[in-house]
């Protein structure tokens, strides 16, 4: 675990102390070699049932394709906003990439923490960077609307979730999740112990999002700059689906009632998004959905509590974050050239980049669960552990995927074909960062299909 | 004296008291609430958006008909969003209000003749396009009345010539001889007329500040965002290409525009993506401020876009004896015009200077000009004009493409995303809106789709291949 963290917090010196033409230089190839270095966490050992143990920090089959993820991002993130940054003072470069790097500690803290209030303070650490790189570096007025959004809303279930920790610490004498996994849950079926099972678990269905809480999501990433998308749709949301995991260890029995409602909801908000994406004029916009709909189809994964469920649940989580920040990077590759998200103004550029077309292709194919891409798996496995538990949500998962497939054709045949404008006569080609951005993101995504082991949690 | 009201109670205590305070403090609240509109720093309103998809650079009739056209042509709700830039609210300087508000078919262009027609079809069925919910309808008041070219020894072929493109387009345009031209209309004196051209249908004249409106309001009630401020400058980036032969190129692409707020210093930089230049007389300087114009001699970079403001002056006259209901818009060979204007015998007379233009830094009218040259061919043309009082009379500008006289449409090869729809020189009124949907088309759909105008294109300009109108005056 520490030859990770302390090369992570090394970063900051790093980033502080490099001359100026050197940031970005240094700071990539730093991150990326506390990335590659980061896929040791896959050498997983079956007899403790963690990674690196020690009494505060340990990674379990669940939690490393997460925290490698928040690792592998990073190098990407500051791939992607080498060139809208590039323009500003050399202190708020710095400062922007110290921001990306705190997120990315914060994240790893939260996604090894063994105790609960550990994970909980690392959850509610990780807004601020987030906060101040939308209100910051975000491009629009609405940006001020969308931090307060953002914060809001997380803050509103995270309250109630750490009055609930707290009881559950008064009433267990522990948070570790080494102890908590023992004991043995006898949940009276009283109101308050619902209210406990609501506010246990609201935090995350907010961070997911859950279909009825998700409006700070759209305008969130909308207003991001792309480093804030990408990290805001490949990893945090998966704090939520990552915690509603840990906690439903505790929940005990209670679930098999309460879970009823989220359930529905989340099914429901994948046709109710999905349907919301087809008449999205603006580019990001609809990413953005997408990704509620995608989260929808976790939520409901993870609330089933089968093992199937569960490990759709993590591989369409790391798939989907893959496959999501490459939109966005997409997206951003877009709009760096014509400074707008207008779906109807920045189409018919296949003509034009087509190498960036052979990508889109890529990344939409990946966001439509096509065969034999991990994003595939992942929802198989849910649709079927759903259906498992009661026939009817067939219709809902079966029309929610022909949605999903008709959106990302639909943003694919918008952006690429078409007839191409009058005002692209000249413009930028592709650079060969933003092909290496592309890789990135998608090669990954590809080798997972040849070892989806390494993502198949605990429960295969 | 102590606070008590009728009851006897203490004023502090009495209901009324606690209602207001209870008002007061829920005001307090109100306004300090997540929905309330308030901030610590002081919206300006009149701002336009931070970020704007397409500014149209001019509220005149053609920006307005752009606005109207791209938010029609978007095929899904706030698809684009269009912001109109107008420095103007008044419209003092503005050609389109100052307009005499002819429409014609009678071009020698082809392209000329079929926006016209397209233009006039669009007016005859306006309701149809720019009727809005729950508001009165438009009433463009569009006299029929045609429009009549006299044509002298000389010129008489040319008028032949053009009759022939013109039917062959499809205008209803009729020849006349002398005589059947004094037997329809007995006021015209025929001294000097070999030919006579007469526009049957969809010619006439119309009020262009209703056009205007019309367009605005439906445009606003479609979610067109308003602006009244000047575009002072653009930010952009410069991208620098070699051609095959070797020359350095630099294609420029706008990135913002700056609005700068009417007496005021402030300005507001638009992020867009897309500048549509429909600035009329003024489009010259607003090309300038790119630097369209200002390259080397000889480069692309150094043709300027070839659009200046030329001053024309109206007059309206008031005649108790003069032609009557039936009047045509009469163009005379010798350059003078008249139209009849509303039903209390009055018209409206002008001409094109023929040796010096006036001074285009006012709008100031020179009375001189009609007592020395116009009233004097008025008068040989319709002898009952002998005695008419002028009652009053303005100027305008044209967007006066001294080129070739005919509008520039399509944008520009070196800066990407600046469209022209300027320098119609007098005929933009009657043009705008099928240019406004043509425009559109290009922006939208890739390309020209109803009406082809790539003969317009800022490429003639470089190629310097004029498109002249083979006019008779």
């Amino acid at each position: 675990m520490l030859k990770i963290l302390i090369p992570t917090f090394m970063l900051f010196p790093t980033i502080w102390l490099v001359p100026g033409k050197w940031l970005w230089t240094a700071t990539t190839a730093h991150s990326l070699v506390v990335a590659s270095a980061s896929l040791s966490w896959f050498k997983w050992c079956s007899e403790t049932g963690w990674v690196a143990p020690n009494l505060y920090l340990a990674l379990d089959p669940l939690s490393f394709p997460l925290a490698v993820l928040a690792c592998w991002l990073v190098p990407l993130m500051i791939i992607a906003s080498q060139n809208h940054v590039a323009h500003e003072p050399l202190t708020r470069q710095r400062t922007y990439i110290s921001l990306l790097v705190s997120l990315q500690v914060f994240l790893i803290l939260a996604f090894s923490a063994m105790d609960i209030l550990t994970f909980y303070v690392m959850f509610e650490a990780t807004l601020i960077p987030t906060l101040i790189i939308i209100t910051r570096w975000g491009s629009q007025t609405e940006r001020l609307s969308a931090g307060t959004y953002f914060m809001f809303y997380t803050l509103l279930g995270s309250l109630p979730l750490l009055v609930a920790l707290l009881y559950l610490l008064n009433d267990t004498g522990t948070l570790s999740m080494h102890t908590l996994q023992y004991i043995q849950m006898t949940n009276p079926d009283t109101l308050g112990t619902m209210l406990w099972w609501v506010a246990c678990l609201l935090a995350f269905l907010v961070k997911m999002p859950l279909y009825g809480v998700h409006l700070w999501l759209p305008k969130a990433h909308v207003e991001a700059p792309v480093a804030g998308s990408m990290v805001l749709a490949a990893v945090l949301l998966k704090l939520g689906g990552y915690g509603m995991m840990r906690m439903m260890v505790v929940l005990g029995p209670l679930t098999k009632e309460m879970a009823y409602p989220f359930i529905i909801l989340a099914l429901w908000g994948i046709i109710m998004t999905g349907s919301i994406c087809l008449r999205q004029t603006d580019l990001k916009s609809l990413i953005a959905y997408s990704s509620v709909s995608h989260m929808g189809l976790v939520a409901s994964g993870i609330l089933i509590q089968t093992p199937w469920g569960f490990t759709g649940a993590i591989i369409l989580m790391v798939a989907h974050g893959l496959a999501s920040s490459a939109l966005f990077c997409l997206a951003n590759t877009s709009y760096e050239r014509t400074h707008s998200r207008t779906m109807l103004l920045t189409r018919g550029l296949q003509m034009i980049l087509p190498l960036m077309a052979a990508w889109w292709f890529l990344a939409n194919l990946a966001n439509l669960a096509l065969p034999p891409l991990p994003n595939l798996m992942g929802e198989l496995m849910i649709i079927v552990s759903v259906f498992n538990w009661s026939s009817w949500t067939i219709l809902l998962t079966g029309l929610g995927t022909l949605i999903t497939a008709s959106y990302s054709l639909h943003l694919f045949l918008t952006t690429q074909r078409g007839p191409t404008p009058q005002h692209f006569i000249s413009m930028d080609p592709s650079h060969t960062r933003e092909h290496l951005l592309m890789a990135l993101h998608l090669i990954p995504l590809l080798l997972l299909v040849l070892k989806p082991e390494l993502m198949w949690g605990w429960c295969f | 004296k102590h606070n008590y009201n009728a009851h006897n109670i203490p004023t502090f205590l009495s209901m009324k008291y606690l209602e207001n305070q209870f008002k007061a403090f829920r005001e307090k609240t109100a306004e300090a609430m997540p929905s309330s509109d308030w901030t610590p720093f002081e919206i300006n309103r009149s701002l336009p958006p931070e970020r704007a998809d397409i500014v149209i650079v001019g509220g005149g009739v053609m920006g307005w008909s752009i606005a109207y056209w791209l938010k029609q042509k978007e095929k899904i709700r706030e698809g684009v969003r269009v912001l109109v830039v107008e420095r103007d609210p008044t419209y003092s300087q503005a050609s389109t209000v100052l307009s005499a508000g002819g429409i014609r078919q009678q071009f020698s262009l082809p392209e000329n003749i079929v926006l016209s027609i397209a233009s006039a079809d669009f007016m005859r069925n306006i309701n149809k396009h720019l009727s809005v919910l729950n508001e009165d309808p438009v009433d463009l008041q569009f006299n029929h009345s045609g429009y009549l070219f006299l044509a002298s020894e000389n010129v008489a072929q040319i008028m032949e010539e053009n009759y022939k493109t013109q039917r062959y387009v499809g205008a209803k345009v009729a020849l006349l001889s002398p005589t059947q031209l004094k037997e329809k209309f007995p006021w015209i004196n025929t001294d000097g007329i070999v030919l006579a051209s007469y526009g049957l249908e969809n010619e006439g004249w119309f009020d262009p500040w209703t056009l205007l409106n019309a367009f605005r309001r439906k445009a606003i009630s479609m979610g067109v965002y308003q602006c009244f401020g000047e575009v002072t400058g653009f930010k952009y980036t410069t991208n620098s290409m070699n051609t095959a032969e070797g020359n350095k190129l630099d294609f420029q692409r706008i990135k913002y525009a700056n609005v700068q707020m009417p007496n005021s210093l402030e300005y507001q930089p638009v992020e867009c993506a897309i500048v549509v230049n429909a600035a009329g007389a003024f489009s010259g300087k607003v090309a300038e401020m790119m630097g369209i114009g200002l390259g080397l001699k000889d480069t692309i970079a150094g043709v300027p876009l070839p659009v200046e403001p030329r001053k024309r002056f109206v007059y309206v006259v008031h005649c108790p004896d003069g032609p009557g209901l039936e009047t045509p818009f009469l163009i005379d060979y010798s350059g003078v015009y008249f139209r009849r204007e509303g039903l209390g015998g009055n018209y409206i007379a002008g001409m094109s200077p023929e040796e010096e233009e006036p001074d285009t830094s006012n709008l100031e009218v020179d009375h001189q000009f009609f007592q020395e040259k116009v009233w004097p061919r008025l008068a040989h043309r319709v002898p009952a004009f002998e005695n008419l009082k002028v009652k009053s009379a303005w100027a305008g500008f044209y967007d006066y493409n001294t080129f070739d006289q005919n509008g520039i449409v399509g944008n520009h090869p070196l800066v990407n995303n600046m469209f022209f729809a300027t320098g119609f020189s007098g005929h933009g009124l009657q043009h705008s809106p099928a240019v406004g949907r043509a425009i559109a088309e290009l922006i939208l759909d890739g390309g020209f789709q109803t009406l082809d105008l790539s003969a317009f294109s800022f490429q003639r300009i470089i190629t310097q291949e004029p498109m002249l109108e083979k006019n008779i005056v």
